[in-house]
């Protein structure tokens, strides 16, 4: 599993939302969390913070937000060579399939449909850490 | 042209059981989940002169072509303040910004977890961002046709509504 002191980003426009990944976060022993609340505003903080060598280990983004989308952050990220590495999970209160493929196709870690338990989210940060601590050679065998 | 209008009890999707069921299951699971609270389900009615008093609601347009309609979720302010404090661990005394946003936050859900159940048995609702309502005010509605009006009781005795106006 990530170490405790991985830093995360959490994006979204609701900051309750914010508050409730916070705390699940914590209830899983990690507290090294930024905020953002759009992903216009997060795509800044994510490249500011690899320029200052403190760079984040994981975000977590909404996906309907106003000003930039989970899944445009999630392509802006993939198609900086410094974030596409960084295992990003989308948040939504979307769940159907067409969804879940336009964010398989833009290569998302996992995915997590609101309303969410601190279970659930521990089960899905298992799965991304495995599947990012593997290397490619080992995936392709 | 548009077609004549139908009769509301004979057609108004608010009779199909499934519908009601899928915003009760929306309404407990989010609350269950993302709160730990329970809520007890009361009986819910249909009334064709909504006229409904609130404290803080969240509203949300649902849009199923050829339907149209709104769901809104309307909280007291004991309802609302023990969801807070479940939820996030916070103790509020009065309606706040930080309470209009997750009365937002919980429209999303339920909405969200509703609408994924109904589209699995064939409506095809769209995601809607919703509607923040605040202060004492008195809803009315003056579109033509029913409401199915959904109660709900926490057990410190509070309530909120769910209130589904559907016009085809």
């Amino acid at each position: 599993m990530f170490p405790n002191d991985i830093k995360f980003l959490v994006v979204d426009d609701f900051a309750t939302m914010r508050k409730i990944i916070k705390k699940v976060l914590n209830e899983l022993g990690y507290t090294n969390i930024e905020e953002s609340d759009d992903g216009k505003n997060a795509l800044p903080i994510l490249q500011a913070a690899v320029s200052n060598g403190q760079p984040f280990g994981f975000i977590i983004s909404d996906w309907n937000m106003p000003g930039m989308t989970g899944i445009d952050l999630l392509k802006a990220c993939k198609a900086d060579a410094n974030l596409k590495n960084l295992p990003f999970m989308l948040v939504t209160a979307e769940s159907e399939q067409k969804h879940i493929l336009e964010a398989a196709k833009a290569g998302v870690s996992d995915y997590v449909v609101k309303p969410f338990n601190a279970a659930t989210l521990k089960a899905k940060m298992e799965r991304i850490y495995q599947r990012h601590s593997t290397p490619p050679a080992a995936k392709a065998s | 042209m548009s077609a004549a209008p139908k009769i509301v009890p004979e057609v108004n999707p608010l009779f199909d059981k499934k519908l009601l069921q899928a915003f009760v299951d929306g309404a407990l699971k989010t609350l269950a989940t993302i709160a730990q609270t329970e809520a007890k389900v009361g009986k819910p009615h249909i009334e064709t002169r909504l006229s409904e008093k609130c404290e803080i609601a969240g509203m949300v347009g649902m849009v199923a072509p050829p339907l149209k309609g709104t769901l809104l979720i309307s909280f007291t302010k004991e309802s609302i303040f023990q969801i807070m404090e479940n939820m996030l661990g916070e103790k509020h005394t009065e309606i706040s910004n930080e309470i209009s946003d997750a009365v937002g936050e919980l429209t999303n859900m339920i909405y969200g977890t509703a609408k994924t159940a109904l589209n699995q048995m064939g409506y095809n609702f769209e995601m809607a961002i919703p509607t923040v309502i605040r202060g004492e005010f008195t809803l009315s509605k003056s579109t033509k046709g029913a409401t199915l009006v959904i109660p709900f009781e926490l057990k410190n005795n509070s309530a909120f509504h769910i209130a589904i106006t559907v016009q085809t």
